[in-house]
């Protein structure tokens, strides 16, 4: 079944069109990563996707329904589309827990014993349950990130959108934020994830997207992907990517 | 040196100091957030509220007692009360002033923090109110702190109207003893008294707020 989709997508700030006509769809169960160059739009297609920014132009579709052009409430398809960010964006005056319980009781209407249960729970999933009581400042930048995945997580979401999750992180707090990711993909959690990276996306994804200036390249399973790219553009990123050719 | 009654005397006037402070301030805070919420919210209502801002803050806080006290007094019965009249004067620039306070703090908190709200779902008003504003109160509150001096300050304008509050009380004992200057000395260090205490206080507490949230 189809979660989120998108058709002819463009958007234009100012004279920048950053976004020049894409077409994509992510079914139940798949984990997807997206490649590509800075600047290549991977960031604005995600928020997009995420319903936080709306398109200049062209369709998204979620769970087959025209979320624009039926004139949906956003807020609500929000709530079932987790959002995980590049910088981690905690509530920071709330702990950790606080920060998972606010979304299950504003918007889930949870009960403040539920909610606690539910996000204890969500915590342990991605092994920061012994720092429930922490304010973000006292975290760690992957600490604070797998808190950021335990609050898109907790909702119960349908798919989760990760945008360079692990970017401004070192490579020890990058493993455990991977670790944390692999995890769910192997749960089945649907998984739209901008990374560069490519161990997670050998391991877990079911396609690679490689976008640049605006544009969908190539897409494909990762061994093809990354073994034999189709297009020039795929060979020379990717090799570069992978650190040799 | 100082005769205790004298003093004594002088304090029976801090109450109203205080009461017509606080309850502006009052006013003020109660119209200062939602101003400053409903400018980032809706840019066709800016225009009225940049009005009111620009209003009270181009005009002496006084020249409005004197215009709703005499002008709308007529009209308003409870404006021809003079500590009413005060109040509501002071309470309406205070809500220009923190309208602007909040406006500030509300731009201070990290952009970031209103997506994340929205991306669990959140409507905007939600997102204000459970994630934007706990931030910007903090912010806030070295100028919330000013604020409060200020109006304290402030409040002996209702001295005009005839409000028995400090400054008032100050004038009554010059005129009933024979030193002009003594009772206003005392009246000013019982203002410092006052208002250094509590800008102090919200600044640190506002200080210690940011450091353990790591707010900017």
């Amino acid at each position: 079944m189809e979660v989120l989709a998108c058709k002819g997508l463009r958007k234009v700030y100012g004279d920048l069109e950053v976004l020049k006509g894409i077409d994509f769809s992510i079914n139940k169960g798949e984990t997807k990563v997206i490649i590509g160059p800075s600047g290549s739009g991977k960031s604005t297609f995600l928020r997009i996707m995420g319903l936080l920014e709306p398109p200049t132009e062209g369709k998204v579709f979620f769970e087959g329904k025209d979320v624009y052009g039926e004139n949906l409430n956003l807020n609500m398809i929000r709530a079932k589309i987790g959002f995980v960010f590049q910088d981690p964006s905690l509530f920071r005056h709330l702990t950790a827990l606080e920060n998972v319980k606010l979304g299950l009781k504003v918007v889930l209407k949870m009960s403040d014993e539920e909610a606690t249960k539910k996000a204890m729970e969500t915590l342990k999933l991605v092994r920061m349950d012994e720092w429930a009581d922490y304010y973000p400042a006292q975290l760690s930048g992957g600490q604070q990130q797998r808190v950021g995945i335990a609050r898109a997580l907790a909702m119960d979401p349908d798919i989760i959108l990760f945008d360079e999750p692990t970017a401004s992180l070192d490579i020890e707090l990058t493993w455990e934020v991977i670790d944390v990711m692999k995890d769910l993909a192997r749960r089945g959690i649907t998984m739209l994830v901008v990374t560069h990276e490519i161990g997670f996306a050998k391991e877990v994804a079911d396609e690679i997207v490689l976008m640049d200036s605006g544009r969908i390249v190539e897409s494909g399973p990762p061994e093809q992907m990354l073994k034999s790219p189709k297009t020039e553009r795929a060979r020379e990123f990717l090799g570069r990517l992978l650190g040799g050719v | 040196m100082i005769d205790p009654n004298d003093l004594l005397f002088l304090l029976q006037g801090v109450p109203a100091t205080l009461a017509i402070s606080f309850l502006s301030f009052g006013i003020g805070f109660a119209l200062g957030i939602p101003i400053a919420v409903a400018r980032q919210m809706s840019p066709s209502l800016s225009y009225l509220m940049e009005a009111y801002e620009k209003a009270f803050r181009g005009i002496p806080v006084l020249v409005f007692m004197l215009l709703f006290y005499f002008g709308l007094g007529g009209f308003v019965p409870f404006l021809k009360d003079p500590f009413t009249c005060a109040v509501v004067a002071l309470g309406l620039r205070s809500g220009a002033f923190q309208s602007q306070i909040f406006r500030g703090a509300i731009n201070s908190v990290d952009k970031q923090q209103m997506m994340a709200a929205l991306s669990l779902g959140m409507t905007k008003t939600e997102a204000f109110r459970y994630v934007i504003l706990p931030q910007a109160f903090i912010v806030a509150l070295p100028g919330l702190g000013s604020e409060i001096s200020l109006l304290i300050k402030d409040s002996s304008y209702a001295f005009i109207l005839g409000v028995l509050e400090l400054t008032k009380h100050a004038d009554i004992l010059r005129k009933a003893s024979r030193s002009f200057v003594f009772p206003y000395l005392m009246a000013a260090v019982l203002y410092i008294l006052m208002t250094f205490p509590i800008a102090n206080y919200l600044d640190k507490w506002g200080s210690r707020l940011k450091t353990k949230y790591g707010l900017r």
